[in-house]
């Protein structure tokens, strides 16, 4: 038709007409429809534009009750103080919120503390006011501080989520406030082949919630779930950094000379005050909370430790902390047990949450064990991530030719999909004992699972003669879990913080389960006294570690007497409290661990409801925070206008791989959209090529 | 002539990438309505004492709950399965938090714009039952409505009492996929 109206035009010219009406006609379209749906998309995912773009500056946004409002989410910096006396440390984290927005906010601060810790003291500081905490029954300190809150008064409210894991909410802290919550806590040190060794988590390992999927991008710990941009920042974006920096310092009065000291991830400063104390100091700008701190020390050989009793009284109660180090065993009854031959069980964990780092040191740690097999013993070994595989269905010689074969599996395994712990714990614990073989089972894990209570009780059940030993790798792995599987598992736990130390901890690891030091402990408190001890049962001993007992008594202590079997003779040593051995904390401590030791009937099948008056009433009792029990301190003043305010979430720093819940949202919407917008323009299309077409034929 | 046939392949190519487009979003929700159905059936298989059956042959999933929200005309089927593709399909228990109707906080995702959708009319107060393939019933009470970044895995915690916590993606009506924010709805166990 078109060529009928202008006779002169070519076909070339006719062809180049008709491209170029399809190229305008479907670029007009695509844009109309582009700029429809941008426009859009500008409209309603306002919140994501604004935090996207607050977020370069390391900030987090929050909505307010106002729709379309938002606010910048409050920062905290925070500052430990560790004083450590003896075998006791009592730690002062001082929290400082700093609302940055122009409105009264709610802060939420999701902190890691060690897993021992006695959480007693909260305190708020505003301006010069301070304010003491009580602790209060779980849901009355909610109450208290949801009314505290309605009534426009500043309150904070500490509580555990995890044992190892605490919440602090601080409500309504003003524009461009700042709010100081300090928290304190006690803890009992680790003291191990002559070294004390305290730990201060900075990172909190985000928990690996089982899907039963396999991971498109390799990395994250929830299988399945994309990550936002390539970086695994705190916010999931790339290039923002954690704006909440850590300040530690540690003073440390041994009672005696500090022979040597050292921090083992973090450059540190140590010197010596006035009084004679030693003082480390984190040296700054590598403060990132990405990785534990742990600071070791040994005394001067003379002065090491054999045994230690701390006490403490409290009102008709005495409390004591009991430390006994076993004698060190003869070349000749090592020898003698070392004799046995061993079934050693190596279970590695190759969920997605391993990949990088983490996994090279547990190939690593996984090949030092195998090396240290004789010709005698057995072995298998046993990988899990969405699934539990064994190398072969039951243990096998470890003759070099299969050796050498597991080798070679090890060096191939790679880390994907999901952590399903069952299935390998299953796999490894048969609840059989072999006859004339000593059953280890070597766990390599990051720990990062969420059923806990679960897997202890099916450690317990399936136990049997086998020990199960638990190997922490990476840079935040549960230690909670793992030391309490170790628990349930009477073995011992490892934490290896970095490749070049696998060598050195699981050399340590091999030499100390190679034969249990002092076995069948028992100790004798004075005639008569009525004493409650935790652990109830002191476990198998291996080499390095020490007795370690918190006990209550109605009575006065007497002379205490720890006895066991070393080797295959009865060994027995006589303590005796002294005056200058007391120490604040001790019933604190007893406390905790008495607490812990109701929690673990939870594992062991006890109903939460017949635990929980138990838990709550030496919680408070003791000032403790704890699963059911929680500090809160309320201002007296209301300081902030009464209703909506908005609550944040202060970003915890997450080592190596972040953790976001799940992504539910499909692209029904915006297809749905896309494609009316495509039909519209396909009308349009048709209206303006009909209206178009007379006017091309006059 | 040329100009004709050019206006037509552009309708045509408009019309072809806008049914596909409405196709792709029917096909979203055709699947979320269909599976359901399968899988009340191999539910009711389950329940009455037959085998363990899977919804369809190739599912990787199985029904562990049945939700119910009477007022609002609410009943879905919780799956044991929470990636990404089971999601289609139905709400599911996220596995590592306590199971449904047990102690502990259990957590539920959806896609918000599906079997979740109901979230947004959700109030305080509101009562969601629950029933266990073992017959099991709870009832949980609505406590708490709020919106959370989706780094704040805190809302997966475990709680000291039985907790039914539901999370959906934020907002509601968002165009584009892939939000940060998370609609969480709290519901406390009250029988």
């Amino acid at each position: 038709m078109d060529g009928k109206a202008a006779p002169k035009r070519t076909p070339v010219d006719l062809v180049g007409d008709m491209i170029e009406l399809v190229f305008r006609a479907f670029v007009g379209g695509v844009a109309a429809a582009v700029a429809m749906s941008l426009a859009i998309l500008a409209l309603s995912a306002t919140a994501q534009a604004a935090t996207l773009g607050e977020a370069k500056t390391g900030a987090l946004l929050l909505m307010t009750k106002t729709a379309g409002q938002y606010t910048v989410a409050p920062r905290v910096a925070t500052e430990v103080a560790i004083e450590v006396s003896g075998m006791v440390a009592r730690t002062r984290v001082t929290q400082h919120f700093h609302n940055p927005g122009s409105e009264h906010v709610e802060g939420v601060y999701v902190f890691p503390l060690p897993e021992k810790a006695a959480v007693d003291r909260l305190r708020i500081l505003i301006g010069s006011r301070a304010i003491e905490g009580r602790i209060r029954e779980k849901g009355e300190a909610r109450r208290i501080y949801a009314q505290a809150k309605s009534e426009g008064k500043k309150a904070a409210l500490v509580e555990q989520q995890r044992p190892n894991l605490f919440t602090n909410t601080v409500a309504h802290i003003g524009p461009n406030e700042r709010v100081e919550v300090t928290i304190e806590y006690q803890q009992a040190l680790g003291y191990e082949n002559g070294e004390y060794r305290m730990r201060f988590p900075l990172a909190v390992a985000p928990r690996y919630v089982p899907m039963g999927e396999s991971a498109p991008i390799p990395g994250p710990r929830t299988p399945g779930l994309p990550i936002a941009g390539a970086g695994f920042a705190a916010e999931g974006l790339p290039g923002v950094a954690p704006v909440n920096p850590v300040d530690i310092v540690v003073f440390i009065d041994a009672g005696v000379p500090v022979a040597s000291a050292r921090s083992s991830y973090h450059e540190a400063a140590f010197s010596k005050a006035g009084d004679g104390r030693l003082v480390v100091q984190l040296v700054k700008a590598q403060e990132e909370a990405d990785r534990d701190f742990e600071l070791t020390w040994s005394l001067a050989p003379a002065a090491t430790p054999r045994a230690a009793l701390f006490t403490q009284t409290q009102g008709s109660i005495d409390y004591a902390l009991l430390m006994v180090v076993p004698p060190q065993p003869t070349e000749a009854e090592r020898r003698a047990y070392t004799a046995l031959p061993r079934e050693m069980v190596l279970v590695i964990d190759t969920s997605g949450s391993m990949e990088g780092a983490s996994m090279e040191q547990a190939r690593a740690a996984l090949l030092m064990a195998l090396d240290t097999l004789g010709a005698n013993d057995r072995f298998n070994v046993i990988e899990f991530n969405s699934r539990a595989r064994a190398l072969h269905p039951s243990a096998v010689p470890a003759s070099a030719e299969l050796l050498e074969h597991a080798s070679a599996w090890v060096k191939k395994l790679k880390a994907r999909g999901g952590t399903e712990m069952e299935a390998a714990l299953d796999l490894a614990l048969d609840g059989r004992d072999t006859p004339g073989y000593l059953r280890q089972v070597i766990f390599i894990t990051d720990g990062a699972v969420g059923n806990e209570d679960g897997l202890f009780a099916l450690i317990r059940s399936r136990l049997g003669g086998s020990r199960l030993f638990t190997v922490g790798i990476g840079s935040a792995p549960n230690g909670h879990f793992m030391t309490r599987a170790a628990q349930f598992g009477r073995g011992t736990f490892t934490y290896v913080g970095n490749l070049a130390e696998v060598n050195e901890k699981m050399s340590r690891l091999f030499a100390r389960i190679e034969s249990p030091v002092l076995r069948d402990v028992k100790i004798r408190w004075p005639d008569g006294t009525p004493v409650e001890t935790f652990p109830e049962q002191v476990p198998d001993l291996y080499l390095g570690e020490p007795v370690l007992v918190a006990a209550a008594a109605t009575a006065p202590l007497g002379t205490v007497v720890v006895s066991g079997t070393s080797g295959n003779q009865p060994w027995s040593v006589a303590l005796t409290p002294q005056a200058d051995r007391t120490a604040a904390g001790v019933g604190a401590l007893w406390a905790r661990a008495k607490i812990a030791a109701h929690m673990d009937e939870i594992a062991r099948g006890t109903a939460l409801e017949e635990v929980r008056p138990k838990v709550v009433k030496v919680a408070l009792e003791h000032h403790l925070v704890s699963a059911y029990t929680s500090l809160v301190a309320v201002d007296v003043t209301p300081t902030a206008p009464t209703g909506a305010t908005a609550t944040a979430l202060v970003k915890t720093s997450l080592p190596h791989g972040a953790f976001d819940l799940p992504q539910t949202d499909t692209a029904a919407t915006l297809q749905l959209l896309l494609g009316l917008l495509a039909l519209l323009a396909a009308g349009l299309v048709a209206v303006v090529g009909r209206r178009a077409e007379p006017a091309g034929a006059a | 002539m040329s100009r004709r046939h050019a206006t037509c392949a552009a309708m045509f190519l408009l019309l072809g990438l806008g049914a596909w487009q409405l196709a792709s979003a029917g096909w979203i929700h055709a699947k979320a309505l269909i599976a359901q159905r399968l899988i009340a059936s191999a539910w009711v298989q389950a329940r009455d004492g037959g085998p363990a059956r899977r919804p369809w042959p190739w599912a990787d999933l199985r029904p562990v709950a049945r939700l119910t929200l009477a007022s609002r005309k609410v009943d879905l089927y919780v799956l044991d399965n929470a990636s990404p593709r089971a999601l289609a399909f139905g709400p599911a228990h996220v596995g590592g938090t306590a199971s449904p109707g047990g102690y502990g906080n259990t957590v539920l995702v959806a896609h918000r714009d599906t079997h979740f959708a109901f979230l947004e009319r959700v109030e305080i107060g509101d009562e969601l039952e629950f029933e266990t393939a073992r017959g099991r019933r709870a009832r949980y009470r609505v406590q708490e409505v709020t919106i959370v970044d989706q780094g704040e895995s805190r809302v997966l915690d475990e709680a000291g009492d039985a907790q039914l916590t539901l999370i959906t993606c934020y907002p509601f009506d968002a165009v584009r996929p892939g939000t940060r924010l998370r609609y969480v709805v709290i519901a406390g166990r009250v029988a």
